[in-house]
This record gives structure tokens, C-alpha cells and sequence, in this order.
């Protein structure tokens, strides 16, 4: 469904990415593991768009990307929570899912009546977003805005989601809820490449995995081989 | 002092600063979306008032007259987009300042040009006939500026909360990158609030002209204090410019009142530097604005 292919990628002068390549199969759960600055914030960068590779290929849905406009490639069915959740602070609850599923809903009337079914499976999936629909998002706790970014993502009905990091900055009780809704939306079929600092939840929940190390993919496997393999226990799972 | 004739005073001058207001209101739309503004709002003011008179002196009634003089605005709005700001914010580069400033003055040779440097009556059916509210005259074509003002503010802010399109354009102003992520085109958003903007000047300059009348100079008075008033009220400050505007268009006729039409322009300074001195976001403003 994704399919990355050396990826290069950097800021200014920098290289940060240096030939990346990952595969993502349809309906599985890819995590992307690796320390503080390995690449793999800037690797979701470069394959939603908003940082323009400067080699490689990126095939979503067997469609090449790489080099499109972010807004063009997430109509495409890509959509990508972004690290620090990113949620549109003044708007409402309701309106940033809403935005989510910008591409396919009309721009002036009726748009909410279009939303509606998908609008109550993210309340059905988040109840405490049901609570707080109205609410300007901005004053919505970590937590909560974690949980409306990966509902706005949802909204789009996307083909690959990109979650980065979705754990950062909260309470641990917190983490445990966000990752039981990763497991959850994986069982119903949803194609994901997750972004994790904790590498063991992140293999707990992944079929494959991927580890990044300055910028390249080091290894490579399925999560109960990279538990065996020194290396990745000693770096990441210790 | 007479207190009617001070509330006289006021309540015209208030009237008058509306269009301020409204030319305010035209810099806020595209710094929401882009962080910039056209320094050449006011020939743009100006040319879109030309154009209708001329569409006026075409025959075309005063009603039918007014969506063909904001079309053009929006028009004009878009080229100020593409000639002068896109590239410059594609580099991250200020550039767009002085080619805003240049693409207005390239706007004033060619009215100069086309229409001549008179400045010409604005023929309106509106009356100019006071009425009496409230024990002040005011007449029925100052009002019709307060109701072209809210009428056209309101209509837009009705747009940016009640559809999508107006919602996507909140996002792209609130993170203009997660705009992106949800499908939404930045570029597209910032011509479209280039457009929204151009409408509102052209709106500004059918207003203002039959009071003021039509002349290739007419704008660059009203620019200065629109840009006094973007700044005081805060560039992100919303309706803020419409208390400011009329604020500082009541005092501006007392002054000229009380101290003689020399000091008209005194009030718009002295809040200028003020607010510069004391509160540089703005009365109503968030983020910084940036220093130009």
C-alpha cells in the first residue's frame, strides 16, 4: 500500500535522511523505531509531502508521490498525524474533524450531513470528544488532542495513516488508552506506520518493524525477531 | 463646548472611519492567511473605484454597478497575489513588501494614465439629505457606508464559520502545514484571501468615493489610517478594527473641528505611536506583528 523506496531527504544543507526504504502491506501495522534525531519524524515528513525528498520514490497505492504538494497527497488517501498533534487551536472539536475529511466533503452546504457517520464512529472511538464537540480545541487536555489529531486523520477515511509519535508528552494511563485504540483500529483493518520513542509498545501492537538509525534503516523484521536480536534489545528495549 | 454639536461631530467622523475599518479588516484577511499584506491597498482602493465609475458612467445602474466593481477588486487582488506575493513567500523572503509598494505604484501611473489626474464626482442615487436620529443629523449616504461595512464583515465572517471552505480557511491561518496534511491547499487559501481582500478595498473605494470623490490620490489619506487602525486594534484583532476605526475617525473630527482641519491627521499619529510605545500587538491583538 506504501511502498518507500531511498529516500533522501534534509533541511537546508543537511542530510537527514540518507536512502531510506520501508513497505508498508495493506491492513498491517508498521513501526518505526529509533533514538532522538534517527530520521523518523522527518521520513513521515518526507512521505506526506511536507518536506520535499530530494531522491528516492514514495508509491502510495501503487500512485508515485514523491514531490507533490502535501495537500495533493493527502486527497490521494494519505493521512498523517503529525508529531506535537497539531490540532487547529481556535476551531472546535467538531470542526477539526470536520477538516479531516476536507477532500471529500462538499465546501459550502451540507458538509456536516455528509460527515455525519463518519463524525459519530470517531465519538464511538473518543466518547470524550463527543463531550467536548463544541469546545475550542486549543483547551482540550494532551491527552484529548492526541485523540482528535488521530480521529481528524481517521475522518479522511485514508488508505495509509501516519501516526508519529503519538504518545509524546503524556501521562502514562494516557499512553496505555492511546495505544489500546492503535490495536483497536488495526483490528478493523487499517493501514499504519507508527512513530515511537517507546519501542516496546510500539512492537507490541506492530506486525513488522523498522529501525532507524542516522537516517538509514539499520534493521529490519518482524517484532519477536528484533526481540532476539542484541543489538535492538541493547539499544532500544534495555 | 455644545454637546450636540460635539456628538454631531463624532457621529459623522465615526461613520467616516468605518471605511478605515473596513480597509483594516482587508490587511487582517491576508495576514490571517500568509503573514502579509499589500502595501498597495490603497491605489488598489483607488483603481477599483475608477473601474466602477466607469461601469457607472457605461449606463449600468448604481446596484448592478457594485458586484461588477467587486469582481474587479477581487480580480485586482489576485494579480497583487501572483505578481508580488507568492514568489517572495515560496523563498521565505520579505520581498513582497516592496513589491506590494511597487505593483501600487505601477497601479497610480496607470490611472493616471487611464483616467486622467482630476478627481471626479461619484454619481449615487443615495441621497445626501440629513435625517435626524437621536438628535444629530447624519445623511442617508453616511449611512450607507455603515451598512456596506458591517454588511460586507459580516458576510465574510459568516462564511469563515458556518462553511468549509471558510473553516479551511481559519486552519490554514491557525497552522498552515496541518492544513496542508488535511488536504487543503495553503496556496489556494492565501489566493483566495488575496481575492476576499481586493473585493473588500473595491467595496471601500464605492463607498468612500461619492463623498470624497474619485481621483488617482484619493486612497493615500484613507491608507494611512487604515494601516494606523490595523495596527492599534492588532493585525489578528477581528471586529477590534471597527471600534478602533470608528474611534479614531471621530477624533480625527474633532480635532479638525476644535483645532482647526490642520490637525485632522494628528489623532491617527498620536494613537499610532501610542500603540507602537504601549501595547505593540495591539489593543485586541495576540501574536506579534512583524516588524517591518
Amino acid at each position: 500500500m506504501l511502498h518507500v523506496e531511498n529516500l533522501h531527504a534534509g533541511y537546508g544543507a543537511s542530510e537527514v535522511l540518507s536512502g531510506a526504504s520501508l513497505e508498508v502491506k495493506q491492513g498491517t501495522l508498521v513501526a518505526l523505531i529509533g533514538a532522538n534525531g534517527a530520521g523518523k519524524t522527518t521520513t513521515m515528513r518526507a512521505i506526506s509531502g511536507g518536506l520535499k525528498p530530494s531522491r528516492g520514490r514514495v508509491v502510495l497505492a501503487g500512485q508515485e508521490v514523491q514531490g507533490l504538494d502535501a495537500s495533493r497527497i493527502a486527497r490521494l488517501g494519505l493521512a498523517h498525524a503529525p508529531e506535537g498533534r497539531k490540532v487547529f487551536g481556535p476551531l472546535s472539536v467538531e470542526d477539526n474533524l470536520l477538516l479531516g475529511a476536507y477532500g471529500r466533503l462538499p465546501r459550502f452546504f451540507g458538509f456536516r450531513t455528509k460527515a455525519q457517520t463518519d463524525l459519530e464512529r470517531v465519538y464511538d472511538l473518543f466518547p470524550r470528544l463527543r463531550d467536548r464537540a463544541k469546545q475550542a480545541s486549543g483547551t482540550l487536555s494532551g491527552g484529548e488532542q492526541q485523540m482528535l489529531a488521530i480521529g481528524r486523520a481517521l475522518m479522511a477515511r485514508p488508505k495509509v495513516m501516519l501516526l508519529d509519535e503519538p504518545s509524546m508528552g503524556l501521562a502514562p494511563v494516557i499512553v496505555q488508552e492511546v495505544f489500546r485504540t492503535i490495536r483497536r483500529l488495526k483490528e478493523e483493518g487499517l493501514t499504519l506506520l507508527l512513530v515511537e520513542q517507546f519501542a516496546k509498545s510500539a512492537l507490541e501492537v506492530a506486525d513488522y518493524a523498522y529501525v532507524m538509525e542516522r537516517g538509514r534503516i539499520a534493521v529490519e523484521g518482524t517484532p519477536a525477531e528484533l526481540s532476539r536480536n542484541e543489538r535492538v534489545i541493547a539499544a532500544y528495549l534495555g | 463646548m455644545n454637546v450636540q454639536i460635539i456628538g454631531q461631530m463624532a457621529v459623522s467622523g465615526a461613520l467616516m472611519g468605518l471605511v478605515y475599518a473596513l480597509i483594516a479588516y482587508g490587511f487582517q484577511l491576508t495576514y490571517a492567511t500568509s503573514k502579509s499584506i499589500n502595501f498597495g491597498q490603497g491605489e488598489l482602493v483607488m483603481v477599483s473605484a475608477f473601474f466602477s465609475l466607469t461601469l457607472t458612467n457605461l449606463g449600468l445602474p448604481y446596484w448592478a454597478m457594485i458586484p461588477g466593481g467587486l469582481l474587479f477588486g477581487a480580480l485586482m487582488g489576485l494579480i497583487v497575489e501572483r505578481a508580488a506575493v507568492r514568489l517572495a513567500l515560496e523563498q521565505k523572503s520579505e520581498g513582497w513588501i516592496l513589491l506590494t509598494i511597487i505593483l501600487g505604484l505601477f497601479f497610480f501611473s496607470s490611472a493616471e494614465n487611464i483616467w486622467g489626474r482630476d478627481d471626479r464626482p461619484f454619481p449615487t442615487p443615495i441621497s445626501a439629505d440629513p435625517i435626524h436620529v437621536l438628535g444629530v443629523d447624519v445623511t442617508r449616504l453616511e449611512l450607507s457606508v455603515a451598512v456596506g461595512v458591517i454588511a460586507i464583515m459580516g458576510a465574510i465572517e459568516l462564511f469563515k464559520r458556518r462553511t468549509l471552505l471558510g473553516k479551511a480557511f481559519e486552519a490554514v491561518s491557525a497552522d498552515r502545514d496541518a492544513a496542508e496534511l488535511m488536504g487543503i491547499s495553503a496556496t489556494r487559501t492565501v489566493m483566495l484571501s488575496y481575492a476576499l481582500s481586493g473585493a473588500v478595498a473595491a467595496l471601500a473605494g464605492i463607498l468612500v468615493s461619492p463623498i470624497t470623490t474619485v481621483g488617482p490620490t484619493m486612497a493615500s489619506a484613507l491608507i494611512l489610517k487604515a494601516f494606523s487602525v490595523a495596527v492599534v486594534a492588532g493585525l489578528d484583532s477581528g471586529f477590534g478594527v471597527v471600534l478602533i476605526g470608528m474611534c479614531l475617525g471621530a477624533l480625527e473630527s474633532l480635532a479638525s473641528f476644535y483645532l482647526g482641519s490642520g490637525w485632522r491627521e494628528a489623532p491617527g499619529l498620536v494613537l499610532l505611536i501610542l500603540a507602537l510605545a504601549l501595547r505593540p500587538n495591539g489593543v485586541f491583538g495576540k501574536a506579534t506583528i512583524r516588524k517591518v
